[in-house]
């Protein structure tokens, strides 16, 4: 163990982030890292637990993190870089992204600070690439299998690396013009600068693995030519399907899905689209926008409109609002429903819950006001009932609406109804042990599970790769 | 040691546990014949959160079989009338409760799971004091974080009893002590028919043992008491006053080692008479003369001096707490003290405190876990100072091999007057020093003569009478992490922080 007593010694210390006014001018990542010694002290901190529920019950890729606080402790960096790669590819993604399941289940969290958990991972990533302890792992042996994985998201990659090392020739083929998916596409630069996936890429292309972005298998190549191509195909391509907002004017201009508004937003950071002026542009700035969803997107979705220059900011969830702090409803070790602020929050947005949208108007084609009501939620019999709250309409200005209130399963157009895959009554693919209901086609992350976090896409990436391999070697 | 806990606190039931392991069963049995109350089988699922994992995954077998082979050696035996047994090792529902009871234990332990009601998180660090949830820690402000009720376990446990009632209800049974030994009751047709224990044979844990004379297959009567003709009983008719009062007295008593634990029973009245600090030095002194049994002068309590003119068995000052003991050589002995062994085996046992003079040689394992008694004698078997945590310890003559084996604390100071003692010393946690700080000798002649005047030690004689030239054959033993300790102490006590037992500093390292 660290330190027997670090964790009533030293107070948990948050990662800072670079002053407002500052960071809204730039897409660069808005954390500071801690120094070393505060690093040390927030390590000595872990108690390592009997039983270690940040390890068992918080973190999906169950990364040996006590191990790993205390190495980094003792200062033994390079093996608490090996200990943090043992269980998770990507330690330097889930390092910034991850909202850290680990550190609400940490023992220290029942009744006072967690360890900062996510901030060593990060930390010990970081200088593993710094150091260049990240060094290609390759197979002793190649199988002679190919594998096919389809989607270049978090499973994908997890997939990828993990079957590549098993020694198999591995396939990465991606719609969009870059390797990454949600990383690359979905998660703002301020969170995730893109280099970051770049570097691993490049460990993972000296590892062996093909990537092939720019083909969408289904249009571009057919469900049959792959079976026949592959031994194996692992599915990765995440829950594409947005949730719709149902409601008159949906369908004018300036409604958008966010997912469209922060892809663009990435191509331009990454310098690779039209500028702000085209037709097809959404951008912020000068607008009133509106962003319906308090999930993470919708978080993202603020934060990169006030990077883009809106005029105001508002963001609209129908939930109510969370409590502050724990509370009994979700008790520890599990993922506690509480308020969460985001730094995209404190960089300036209005946010509303109880609140349903039921119109949006427009002048012409373009949409310029949203009218909502609030609502109430009471809990009847069949659980959580919603009703609107009489004479509480209200009216907000609105020239940009940007729809994240999540999503809805994977895209079923194309891929998955050529194969002819069994779904869930959610719409996810069914898998048993992984695979899907065709022999030799295996599936992982959000296609799977829905729309989830990158550390259970990396997870289920590993697991299905290993279910792979196991059915790749026995055949 | 059941006897002697029975003499140092008459009246109060003794309870011994025994790890379920093959052959418990022949242990129980001498358990109770050995007069203890109660006898706990524990398995091996439980352990403390302090015990190392090899304790926790490599000792015992489950408590169904120990339990099961105990209480079908004490009904064998016509021994189960007489002793209650208890089972423990996470239990945690009330079917374990009823399987137990029809193994034959009508009493439960219950650790893990009761902690766990209140609040503990299974950290395994009740060793170091840290817990988090504030149960196993005295630290004040670890303390604070405990956020148990004692609703909670009340509320488990009625749970527990609630879910043994509905397994008894349909059993047709009304109390625990009808349910207590009925091994033909358990079903477990359905649990052999696992695939998993296929080929396994329980008939020898299942099967109901034949009570020899009738034996009752549960506790019915109480142990005999069999401190009646306990030596204690006359000293207490002679001093009963002096204790009363704390006048001085001193008496004369004969002895034969048939006398177990003798000053245990004395030692409890004095103290629960005056208190944990006894009576002032020198209150009370009883000269015995022969050959004592065990235990001689077990837990003797402050106030108390025991002399003895002859020789001692095994134990002597087992859990010596302050009161003093002198064993001397009988003046008309033929033999020379110093080259003859007057004192048994395993002499201040767990000693905390008090003095003991033996004008003669001791066996093995001298002053094994003492933790502060201090002891002067002429010459030591085997293993002496093992384990010892505090104390002092001076020998004047020759020591057996492996000498302060373990030994974490406390002095010990040893004649070396042929320069072997370092071949014979276990220096894995200790030091071995000249004395050349003037106050070491000053505290060994000081003992020294102590020792000649409450003995009349001839060897003390010799060596005070050369002092000069015997004090540099004297060699020092000092373990390595008591004197940090002692460093640190002394130290702190220059800043004026506030003080701390060396023993307790050795273990904070």
């Amino acid at each position: 163990m660290a330190d027997p007593t670090g964790f009533v010694e030293f107070a948990r210390v948050e990662v800072g982030h670079r002053p407002i006014q500052e960071r809204v001018r730039d897409w660069k990542e808005i954390d500071r890292p801690l120094a070393d010694g505060v690093l040390h002290e927030q390590a000595a901190r872990c108690m390592d637990c009997g039983v270690p529920f940040c390890h068992g019950v918080g973190c999906p890729v169950v990364n040996r993190i006590p191990e790993f606080n205390d190495l980094v402790y003792q200062r033994r960096w390079r093996e608490a870089a090996e200990n943090l790669h043992s269980t998770n590819n990507f330690p330097e993604i889930t390092g910034r992204v991850c909202p850290a399941p680990c550190e609400a289940a940490c023992t220290l969290a029942l009744n006072d600070d967690p360890v900062n958990i996510k901030h060593v991972e990060y930390q010990i990533a970081e200088r593993a690439f710094a150091q260049r302890w990240v060094a290609p792992i390759r197979p002793a042996r190649k199988t002679r299998k190919r594998v096919a994985v389809v989607g270049s998201g978090p499973a994908g990659l997890a997939a990828a690396q993990q079957l590549a090392r098993a020694g198999h020739d591995v396939v990465v083929f991606e719609k969009d013009d870059r390797i990454g998916g949600l990383l690359r596409y979905g998660i703002p630069d301020f969170k995730l600068e893109k280099p970051i996936i770049d570097r691993r890429l490049e460990q993972m292309v000296a590892e062996g693995v093909t990537f092939e972005p720019g083909v969408n298998v289904g249009q571009d190549l057919s469900a049959r030519y792959l079976q026949r191509t592959f031994d194996a195909i692992l599915l990765a391509m995440g829950a594409g399907e947005p949730r719709p907002l149902d409601v008159p004017g949906a369908d004018l201009g300036g409604v958008h899905f966010a997912m469209d508004f922060l892809t663009q937003q990435n191509r331009r950071v990454a310098g690779d689209s039209a500028d702000e002026e085209d037709d097809e542009a959404i951008h912020a700035r000068g607008k009133h926008v509106v962003v319906i969803g308090g999930g993470d997107t919708g978080s993202d979705c603020v934060g990169t409109s006030v990077r883009q220059g809106a005029a105001s900011v508002t963001q609209l969830e129908i939930l109510p609002r969370p409590p502050e702090g724990r509370n009994p409803r979700t008790p520890w070790p599990g993922w506690p429903l509480i308020l969460r602020m985001s730094s995209s929050h404190e960089e300036g947005c209005r946010r509303r819950w109880s609140v349903l949208t039921k119109e949006l108007t427009g002048s012409g084609a373009h949409v310029l006001e949203l009218r909502g009501c609030e609502v109430e939620w009471n809990e009847g019999p069949q659980g959580w009932e919603m009703k609107k709250r009489p004479g509480s309409g209200f009216a907000i200005p609105a020239d940009l609406v940007l729809l994240s209130m999540g999503f809805l399963h994977v895209v079923r157009r194309g891929l998955v109804d050529a194969l002819g895959l069994e779904l869930d009554v959610r719409g996810n693919v069914v898998v048993d042990r992984w695979m899907s209901s065709q022999p030799g086609i295996f599936a992982a992350g959000d296609t799977v599970r829905g729309a989830s976090l990158v550390v259970h896409a990396i997870n289920q990436g590993r697991l299905a790769a290993a279910a792979a391999d196991r059915w790749l070697q026995a055949r | 040691m059941i006897y002697d806990l029975k003499c140092a606190n008459p009246g109060v039931p003794v309870s011994v546990k025994l790890v379920a392991e093959v052959g418990v069963g022949t242990v129980a049995a001498g358990v109770a014949k050995g007069n203890a109350d109660e006898v706990l089988i524990s398995g091996h699922d439980g352990g403390t959160g302090a015990s190392p994992l090899s304790s926790i995954k490599h000792a015992g077998v489950p408590w169904e079989i120990g339990l099961a082979e105990t209480q079908q050696t004490l009904v064998r035996n016509g021994l189960r009338d007489r002793i209650l047994v208890q089972a423990d090792g996470q239990m945690k529902t009330g079917r374990d409760v009823v399987i137990a009871a029809l193994l034959g234990a009508e009493r439960f332990g219950f650790g893990t799971a009761a902690l766990v009601s209140l609040g503990c998180l299974l950290m395994r660090k009740c060793h170091l004091g840290t817990c988090p949830v504030g149960i196993a820690t005295q630290s004040p402000e670890l303390r604070e974080r405990f956020a148990g009720r004692a609703e909670y376990l009340v509320r488990y446990l009625t749970f527990v009893a609630e879910e043994m009632r509905r397994i008894m209800a349909p059993l047709g049974f009304r109390t625990v002590d009808e349910m207590v030994g009925r091994v033909d009751r358990l079903d477990c047709r359905t649990a052999i028919d696992h695939w998993k224990a296929k080929g396994l044979d329980f008939s020898a844990v299942l099967a109901p043992p034949q009570p020899l004379n009738g034996c009752a297959l549960r506790c019915l009567r109480a142990q005999a008491n069999a401190h009646a003709d306990h030596r204690d009983g006359e000293i207490l008719r002679r001093l009963g006053h002096s204790i009363e009062t704390g006048e001085r007295a001193s008496i004369e008593i004969p002895i034969r080692n048939v006398h177990r634990a003798v000053g245990a029973t004395l030692s409890n009245r004095v103290v629960s008479r005056h208190g944990p600090g006894g009576l002032p030095d020198g209150t009370l002194e009883i000269t015995f003369t022969g050959s004592a049994g065990q235990s001689f002068g077990a837990f003797l309590a402050p106030g108390v001096t025991l002399r003895l003119v002859g020789d001692a068995n095994d134990y002597l000052g087992k859990g010596l707490s302050g009161g003093r003991i002198v064993v001397v050589t009988p003046p008309a002995a033929p033999f020379d003290p110093k080259e003859n062994v007057i004192i048994g085996n395993t002499v201040l046992y767990g000693a905390t405190g008090g003095e003991v003079f033996v004008n003669g040689l001791a066996g093995e394992r001298f002053a094994v876990r003492n933790s502060g008694a201090t002891a002067v004698v002429e010459g030591v078997g085997d293993h002496g100072c093992e384990y010892m945590t505090g104390g002092v310890v001076v020998v004047l003559g020759r020591t057996g091999r492996n000498f302060a084996a373990g030994m974490s604390g406390g002095i010990a100071y040893v004649l070396d007057e042929h320069q072997l003692f370092d071949t014979l010393a276990n220096l894995d946690t200790v030091d071995l020093e000249f004395l050349w700080h003037r106050e070491d000798r000053d505290a060994l002649h000081d003992l020294i003569a102590r020792h000649e005047r409450w003995t009349g030690s001839r060897q003390a004689r010799r060596i005070l009478d050369a002092w000069q030239e015997m004090a540099g054959k004297f060699v020092k033993v000092m373990p390595i992490d008591y004197r940090r300790a002692l460093e640190r102490l002394r130290d702190r006590e220059d800043v004026g922080d506030e003080a701390t037992p060396a023993t307790e500093e050795v273990f904070r390292g």
